[in-house]
């Protein structure tokens, strides 16, 4: 029998589970690069075709526009990491009654969760990084307008990543409560396809849309740190937004904290 | 004596219905997911059409094509995706069935697989998205300035049938690989938001190239794009020659048929899931 | 574990359309329990076969033991910690698998998946290894821990799960079920491995099954729950003692001596059976006879004491002594039990311990596991 370690493990190889079931299946590495290419060639031209009567539009020339549809193509690729092919969503997990075993190790399940979702946002930001640096080698995108805004808009980008991983936390710890957490998932997955500008920048919609969306913490993902790349939110506007994703960020947190000590009080598992 | 095919096909449907009229029960148990199912549907239609109205306000002359023709092309693709999910809309999903190790337990019935996938639960969120693509659509035709006579009506309904079998078919020929790669989840994904997103607009505003690409290698062209083109008098711009295009529907149920082949010919090379 | 109880809430639902329809506005709580009172303790190198059909409530009883559970009352310890509220602290003591579910990840090499258990049970190397290779000279793993876990058959990933729950050492293991659905040649080879904790490492071990071939080469302690209650706490010995008695002797006696048996002028006092013995069934010339069971004061008869009552007094052309089934044993176990609970139940508390004070003291490494 061993000692028993007052502290937690660090267990850093948790992080590395899905990025390593990646790797060992070339056929899926080649299948993610597919359709990356092929997206980022779809939206350029789209937007290449949107632009092709007007100059500037809401504030965005054509250059801009393009750059921004395919940076975010690229930055939905971080949390695009889907785990329920590998059964590894909490959700499968809770159908499937193995989420017991999330709490029979000395790990807490929470820094486990940490753990798995700092690891996929490691990887898919590998993707971006090589996505960007051929984006950009080829002039497919623009740079940043300065050296402040690229500095804004990486800030802003991580404070957006914590966003989403809340949002995601969220979402997976209602499958404590309820049986199917599929209707969460896909309001918070809409509601952040829409709101976070992955369609379309923000800019385009009505002012009172764009004011609403400001309240909200989706833009955090997208929007923010993509107009501040492109230069369509001035940089002196940088610390006020980087100040109200950070709020949004720890008040999500807070809410998940609470509900993470519930829900391992909560854990039902079916059977027997 | 051998029951007719006429016999043997009017019990297969009224089986087909009791287990819909079942399913459809089975989905009330979960009482605030229901709710929530039919409401989230029809959100995130109109979400779409929030969506694409926006971008046709803020950018003209989308490759020559008015709002209201807009307008139909949206609609017909919205009710196509509708029908699509309420009749087949399980297939898309089919890697997790195959991973819950249902699709072996459907082998060992004497209803034919494909049926029992699509049976295999009522799909909820098909309503909401039936409901806005019906008013959508009823919309669009009533703001369209085309002359409804029988003739356009009855290549209308084509067009709308023809939509609904080819997103079936791109769908059922992707799940034929989720049979053996429970990766292929990630294809499905990723063409249901291409399809969601260059299905809506006129492909006559990308490049030859492209729109060839999304004619002819992922033929998303085929749902709305070219059947509501000839409608609307821009059959000389699809891209593709006017018979062609016209022919849209036909193609859609030829691509159809196809695409259930694979099907067929991918179950018959099924190993199992294991444990 | 003293007096544990777990009572469940839940939704009644109301047949029919319009039932559905009420449920989904007002829906209605009832409440069950699952597990009533239940008490027992294991000690190390102790394998304990913990028996009882379907619904019992030994699932529920596991996962209190785990700490998985909150008992709704009553109290758990486990090497002296308390499982639920030191959970990740006891998580280092205990090993659980859960039949049909595997904590391996489905989309790496089973070889994987222990190295990221290794770093997060925080086993040093060296360690890992050997026991990697003492589990894989016992289970044969090396064969397929390459491949990936979702295309391993039930009896490979099974054994690797149990590996997998071996790995760091723990005191105690749970087995939920392991055995189930496998091939006898695995299942062999499972019960090695469990010989081998046992005896060789001092593991306590809880196994839950159906399987009595698995209990009776196994267990050396057998604890029965029945409606969420012990019915039985002893050793297999007990059990065919109390509920099917343990052995029948098969005699064949002579054509002349079979009349006596069977005439129906004869009463059945006259028929002179031995003292302890009582008459099981009779097929003409082939009679069973069947051990009477002990009462108050007068013991049960032996086998050998048996067996020449019945040389002696009839004219035996054969005989032979068969053992009872363990499953006609337990079946009569279930049976009892039901009988009993249709009796109204007394509301007061806890029922009286009939158990011995167990020594929990200090001392946790020197005997007892789990109290």
């Amino acid at each position: 029998m061993i000692e028993t370690p007052s502290r937690q493990p660090l267990a850093l190889r948790a992080a590395w589970i899905t990025p390593l079931g990646e790797l060992l299946a070339p056929p899926r590495i080649a299948a993610t690069a597919i359709r990356m290419v092929i997206q980022v060639f779809l939206v350029v031209y789209l937007w290449h075709g949107l632009y092709s009567h007007t100059s500037t539009n809401s504030g965005l020339d054509r250059g801009q526009a393009v750059t921004f549809a395919v940076l975010a193509v690229l930055i939905t690729r971080i949390r695009g990491l889907d785990r329920s092919a590998g059964r590894d969503t909490v959700f499968q997990h809770v159908a499937y009654g193995t989420i017991v075993y999330w709490f029979l190790r000395p790990l807490a399940p929470r820094r486990y969760y940490v753990l798995r979702a700092l690891g996929d946002q490691a990887y898919g930001s590998a993707w971006v990084v090589v996505g960007y640096a051929a984006c950009l080698a080829s002039g497919v995108i623009e740079p940043p307008a300065s050296g402040t805004a690229a500095v804004a808009c990486a800030a802003s980008l991580l404070l957006g990543q914590a966003v989403l991983y809340e949002l995601t936390l969220l979402t997976d710890l209602m499958c404590f409560w309820t049986t199917h957490n599929n209707s969460a998932v896909q309001m918070i997955q809409f509601a952040q396809n829409l709101l976070s500008g992955a369609y379309a920048p923000l800019w385009y919609f009505p002012a009172w849309f764009i004011t609403m969306s400001s309240f909200l913490p989706f833009q955090s993902t997208l929007n923010t740190p993509l107009s501040l790349y492109i230069g369509r939110i001035p940089v002196r506007q940088a610390p006020g937004d980087l100040l109200f994703q950070a709020a949004w960020v720890a008040g999500l947190a807070l809410i998940s904290r609470l509900l993470w000590d519930r829900a391992a009080r909560r854990v039902a598992v079916q059977g027997g | 004596m051998r029951p007719t095919m006429w016999r043997r096909f009017t019990e297969a449907w009224s089986v087909a219905w009791q287990i819909t009229a079942l399913n459809f029960r089975a989905q009330l148990e979960y009482r605030a997911e229901f709710l929530i199912q039919i409401a989230f549907g029809i959100v995130w239609q109109l979400s779409i059409i929030v969506f694409a109205a926006v971008l046709l306000a803020k950018f003209s002359g989308m490759g020559g094509w008015t709002s209201s023709q807009i307008l139909l092309l949206v609609a017909t693709r919205m009710l196509c995706n509708g029908l699509y999910v309420l009749y087949c809309g399980s297939v898309f999903s089919l890697a997790f069935l195959v991973q819950q190790g249902f699709v072996d337990g459907f082998l060992l019935r004497p209803m034919p697989v494909f049926r029992q996938v699509q049976l295999v639960a009522f799909q909820t969120n098909g309503i909401g998205d039936l409901l806005v693509g019906v008013g959508l659509f009823a919309g669009a035709i009533a703001r369209s300035p085309l002359d409804w006579t029988a003739g356009r009506i009855a290549y209308l309904a084509a067009g709308v049938i023809g939509g609904t079998l080819l997103i079936t078919a791109v769908f059922t020929a992707v799940s034929a690989a989720a049979l053996h790669f429970p990766a292929s989840w990630y294809w499905s994904l990723w063409i249901g938001e291409v399809s969601a997103t260059f299905g809506s607009y006129p492909l006559s505003i990308l490049p030859r190239a492209v729109g060839e690409l999304l004619t002819w290698l992922l033929p998303i062209a085929f749902i709305a794009y070219l059947p509501v083109g000839v409608l609307t008098g821009h059959g000389a711009g699809l891209g593709v020659p006017v018979a062609v295009a016209a022919c849209a529907p036909l193609a859609a149920l030829a691509m159809y048929v196809g695409s259930r082949l694979l099907w067929n010919w991918s179950l018959r090379h099924y190993t199992g899931v294991n444990g | 574990m003293r007096g544990l109880t777990k009572i469940f809430h839940t939704t009644v639902r109301r047949p029919g359309f319009a039932g559905a329809v009420r449920s989904l506005i007002a829906p209605q709580r009832a409440a069950k329990t699952v597990v009533r009172d239940v008490s027992f303790d294991v000690a190390r190198g102790e394998l304990l076969a913990l028996l009882g059909p379907n619904g019992a409530g030994k699932s529920t009883t596991i996962k209190m033991l785990t700490g998985i559970l909150t008992p709704t009352r009553g109290e758990v310890a486990v090497a002296g910690m308390n499982p639920h509220l030191d959970r990740r602290r006891n998580a280092g003591n205990i090993g659980a698998v859960f039949g049909q579910r595997t904590q391996l990840w489905w989309d790496l090499p089973a070889k994987e998946s222990f190295t990221i258990l290794r770093s997060i049970y925080g086993v040093p190397a060296e360690r890992h290894r050997a026991r990697l290779a003492e589990l894989d000279r016992l289970l044969e793993l090396s064969e397929f821990w390459d491949t990936r876990v979702r295309h391993l058959s039930l009896g490979q990933r099974v054994r690797c799960d149990l590996a997998a729950a071996l790995l760091h050492d723990p005191a105690i293991v749970f087995l939920d079920e392991p055995t189930i659905g496998m091939d006898v040649v695995v299942k062999e080879q499972v019960r090695g491995l469990l010989r081998h904790e046992v005896e060789q490492r001092g593991r306590a071990v809880l196994l839950t099954t159906h399987d009595m071939t698995e209990v009776e080469r196994l267990a050396e302690r057998v604890v029965l729950i029945n409606h969420g209650r012990i019915v039985l706490d002893g050793s297999l010995e007990e059990v065919r003692r109390e509920f099917g008695g343990t052995w029948r002797i098969h005699a064949t006696i002579a054509d002349s001596a079979a009349a006596a048996f069977s005439s129906p002028s004869q009463p059945v006092s006259a028929r002179d059976l031995p003292a302890g013995l009582e008459l099981f069934s009779q097929d003409r010339t082939e009679i069973v006879f069947a051990p009477v069971a002990a009462s108050g004061d007068t013991p049960a008869i032996t086998v050998p004491e048996a067996l020449r009552a019945v040389v002696d007094r009839y004219p035996i052309v054969g005989i032979s002594i068969e053992e009872t089934d363990l499953e006609d044993a337990m079946r009569a176990a279930y049976l009892r039990q039901g009988v009993a609970t249709a009796e109204p139940e007394p509301e007061s508390g806890p029922e009286p311990e009939t158990q011995p004070e167990p020594e929990i003291e200090a001392d946790h490494d020197a005997g007892q596991v789990v109290s």
